[in-house]
């Protein structure tokens, strides 16, 4: 069943990605570019909607073309070429860590995400998604809220040291 | 809630800054005299920035689908490889 989110996303595609395309076009760009940088737009968009940072009044998809095109002066700045920004960028801020590399060395990864598959979704959801821990025992089904606060605590615990022992294992090797 | 747990609480409080200043200011004097904290703290933000990087992947990876299905479409298609003919 399609959600609710599903249609946004279907329409901001419909109506907005062309726009971003053309601009994308404009400076020499290309379709794949265009693409890459619009899914980034619409995921910095949903995560600062999840954390209620969205300036009151400016619709999605001038928000969304504003992030794409900071996205494209700072990739075309590290190509060299480069393209003014107008005015309502300034309102408008990229994540610091988004281009960030993994935090952790690919066997790491690797490892983290098939030891502790549900343990992740228990993390993303508390931290990505921001979910209160009532939504979270619903969500995963735990019988209390305590419950699902201490398994989250847990979960962080039990990654956490994944990572730790990876890394020394790496260091060692 | 265990010791162990109640530490991994107070290390993400003082990671996602939810911790008042004074609290703060004892925390990072702890962790300048007891390193097995200082390893807890940096591997913890490690897990969170983990969590961040492989949701935004998810994402990219959802969103690649979505962008897949709708090019099956022909109108929707010509709207977007006719700007970059």
């Amino acid at each position: 069943m399609r959600t609710h989110e599903d249609q946004w996303l279907e329409e901001i595609y419909r109506n907005t990605l062309p726009r971003v395309a053309g601009m994308i076009y404009r400076v020499g760009g290309h379709l794949e570019m265009a693409k890459d940088i619009f899914q980034d737009a619409v995921i910095i968009y949903l995560e600062k909607q999840q954390q209620n940072k969205l300036p009151a009044g400016v619709p999605a998809e001038a928000y969304i073309t504003g992030i794409a095109r900071i996205l494209a002066v700072r990739k075309l700045k590290q190509s060299g070429q480069h393209i003014p920004l107008d005015g309502m960028e300034g309102d408008i801020g990229v994540p610091a860590d988004y281009y960030a590399p993994p935090p952790v060395a690919k066997p790491v990864l690797e490892y983290v995400k098939a030891a502790g598959k549900r343990c992740l979704q228990l993390l993303h959801a508390f931290y990505y998604d921001h979910l209160s821990i009532p939504e979270i025992a619903a969500g995963f089904n735990f019988k209390t809220e305590h419950s699902a606060s201490v398994q989250k605590y847990k979960c962080l615990e039990k990654v956490r040291e994944q990572i730790k022992q990876s890394d020394y294992a790496e260091t060692v090797s | 809630m265990r010791k162990q747990l109640a530490e991994a609480q107070e290390i993400e409080q003082y990671l996602l800054r939810e911790m008042p200043v004074s609290s703060r200011l004892v925390f990072q004097a702890r962790m300048l005299v007891a390193p097995a904290l200082r390893e807890k703290v940096k591997y913890q933000r490690k897990t969170m920035q983990l969590v961040r990087w492989l949701a935004r992947e998810e994402k990219r990876n959802e969103l690649d689908q979505l962008f897949l299905r709708l090019m099956q479409d022909t109108a929707f298609n010509n709207s977007i490889t006719s700007i970059f003919k």
